[in-house]
């Protein structure tokens, strides 16, 4: 009798956790696995279509240039991001005056809202007159005006902003990994003559190496997922070079006059080319987890 | 001849200020914190500092501190780029969907740590997988049919409830706070004649405070900064924008080019109480991000 009134009342207090994520959750998901298999625009009828969405994903040269720039710009993002942050963590995690201070100046960017920062660096970054020109004009640095958001340096800048965003973030990380390390390590270590950057190369690393493994994860398929910022910054223009995958998921979906080629609403469409997005981030961290266990069992 | 080798390296260290612990190392070392924090700070204080300045100062003057400071850029923000609006907007959002997320997200977290009940694993499974799984803006066009039938799509609402669902993270947060608290002031209670409810409302939420105030923290954070879906909601219902939305209207407005400094002042709206609260709780956000998603 206590045990049945024990579940009926489990199950009453997960009823609102559980009916929020089925309906809010899990329905959407179903939604857009049905629709992926038919033509529909969002009004009049849907139309079964079968596997013809993903024939026409393949064909989709637009999508598949919008996975290339997802690739060039979390990549980008990676290869900076990640050694920034584990060196300000490994100096952070020493005993330096200002520490405190420090990390809370590079942890901010993390709390502000990545749609407003984006307005913000559009009035820094935009070339006729951004910020940055003025500045780098007025001290002679330049002499003409950097188009930092045209075809060119448009990747570049918004791979700088990501970096700007991040970095707090996977330094708050490291610095955790970090702390777990025993101090009596170093210390030994010391005793035997190891110098500074022997102990990161042959202590720090290998012990990190389980936070670092997780914290890379993280930040692959944070950067692969990511499009607030260049939905705002750029909309992935211009001519579609700051495009990213999932940025141009939600194009199909909610079309602006300014977002480019897509006009049109496609729901069936877009259904499955978010499906496959999410496959293509799958496949890169299965990937991504299969190399660095086996990285791990060659050491 | 084997003597003369220590005293040689001892005085070429000793010449050597990039050695290990030397003065020039410590220089770099600064240079490079410093140089790292002042490009961390460059937009926050352009931002901070630009919301002061004319339109004209900001797109042709190339200074870091207005000239004259013009208070009424915030007045006129407040007003007639109605940002009082979006501020109540924005606010109510984030407070109702903080209140609501800790109330879901604590029930479910208790019934799953002290009780017995079947499907409790698929349950935890099923939150964790909402964590990870995403197919973008997919999910929004469903969540907005289902608001549409409920008729929620003209008020903050649906938004606030959608925001609700996405609770996972929370859960697992105050999952592991419950666990660091001892069950034996539960069964103490319940021999006393508590009901499970009641040990829920009298011993868990009490002893939970500092989980929840992570909780709501992050919630807060969240559902404030939060873009995308207030703004496929409000598509239609302008007088519904959050800060985060109309600013990003301004910025694809007709009038984009002389609103510059309504935009500094808009987004320092946005982010400065965030800002403050974080000067005076560096500590908890920095506690709650170990482990987050974001970046």
């Amino acid at each position: 009798m206590n045990k049945v009134r024990q579940i009926g009342f489990s199950y009453a207090f997960l009823f609102p956790s559980f009916i929020l994520t089925l309906v809010l959750g899990i329905y959407p998901l179903g939604w857009a696995i049905r629709y992926m298999f038919y033509d529909y625009k969002g009004y009049g009828e849907a139309k079964f279509t079968g596997f013809y969405n993903f024939q026409r994903l393949l064909r989709d040269t637009q999508y598949w240039e919008s996975v290339v720039n997802t690739f060039v710009y979390a990549g980008g993002k990676l290869i900076i991001t990640i050694p920034l942050c584990l060196a300000l963590a490994v100096i952070l995690n020493q005993k330096l005056k200002g520490r405190n201070f420090l990390r809370a100046i590079y942890f901010m960017p993390t709390i502000i809202s990545s749609a407003v920062m984006a307005v913000v660096f559009f009035i820094i970054f935009n070339s006729y007159n951004g910020i940055l020109n003025q500045y780098l004009m007025k001290f002679n640095i330049i002499s003409e005006r950097i188009d930092w958001l045209g075809p060119k340096h448009a990747m570049m800048t918004t791979i700088l902003i990501a970096v700007w965003g991040a970095v707090g973030n996977y330094m708050l990380l490291f610095l955790a990994g970090l702390q777990n390390i025993p101090n009596d390590v170093y210390e030994s270590a010391s005793l035997d003559g190891a110098n500074k950057r022997q102990q990161f190369w042959y202590l720090t690393i290998p012990m990190l190496g389980p936070v670092l493994q997780i914290v890379i994860m993280l930040a692959i398929i944070n950067s692969l997922k990511g499009y607030e910022t260049i939905m705002v910054l750029t909309e992935g223009g211009p001519i579609g070079k700051t495009e990213v995958m999932y940025l141009y998921v939600y194009k199909l979906f909610f079309p602006t006059p300014s977002s480019g080629t897509v006009v049109d609403q496609q729901f069936g469409y877009g259904s499955a080319v978010g499906f496959t997005t999410a496959v293509i981030v799958g496949i890169i961290t299965l990937l991504y987890h299969m190399l660095s266990k086996r990285l791990n069992k060659m050491q | 001849m084997k003597t003369e080798a220590i005293p040689y390296t001892n005085k070429n260290m000793r010449r050597n200020p990039f050695r290990e612990g030397g003065w020039g190392g410590r220089v770099l070392l600064w240079i490079f914190l410093l140089a790292t924090a002042l490009l961390i700070l460059f937009p926050i204080v352009v931002t901070l500092f630009g919301s002061f300045m004319s339109n004209a100062e900001l797109t042709t003057g190339g200074a870091i501190l207005p000239s004259v400071w013009h208070f009424e850029n915030f007045a006129e923000a407040w007003v007639q780029a109605n940002f009082s609006r979006f501020t109540w907007n924005s606010l109510m959002l984030s407070g109702v969907t903080t209140i609501g997320t800790l109330i879901v997200a604590s029930m479910a977290a208790y019934v799953v740590d002290r009780m017995n009940f079947p499907g409790k694993a698929l349950f935890v499974a099923i939150q964790a997988s909402t964590m990870f799984i995403s197919i973008g803006a997919v999910v929004i066009r469903p969540q907005y049919e289902l608001m549409i039938k409920l008729h929620l799509h003209t008020s903050l609402w649906g938004v606030i409830l959608i925001l609700i669902s996405g609770h996972a993270y929370i859960f697992f947060i105050l999952l592991s706070f419950l666990k660091g608290i001892s069950r034996e002031l539960d069964e103490a209670a319940r021999i006393d004649g508590c009901s499970n409810a009641g040990i829920f409302w009298k011993i868990i939420l009490p002893l939970l405070r500092p989980g929840l105030g992570v909780g709501a923290l992050f919630t807060f954070c969240g559902a404030w900064n939060e873009y995308l879906r207030p703004l496929v909601f409000t598509m239609n219902t302008p007088e519904l924008q959050t800060l985060t939305v109309g600013l990003s209207y301004l910025r694809y407005g007709a009038s984009a080019a002389v609103q510059t400094h309504y935009m500094l002042a808009g987004a320092c709206l946005s982010i400065l109480p965030l800002l403050i609260v974080y000067m005076i709780a560096n500590k908890s956000f920095m506690q709650m991000t170990a482990g987050s998603l974001k970046g």
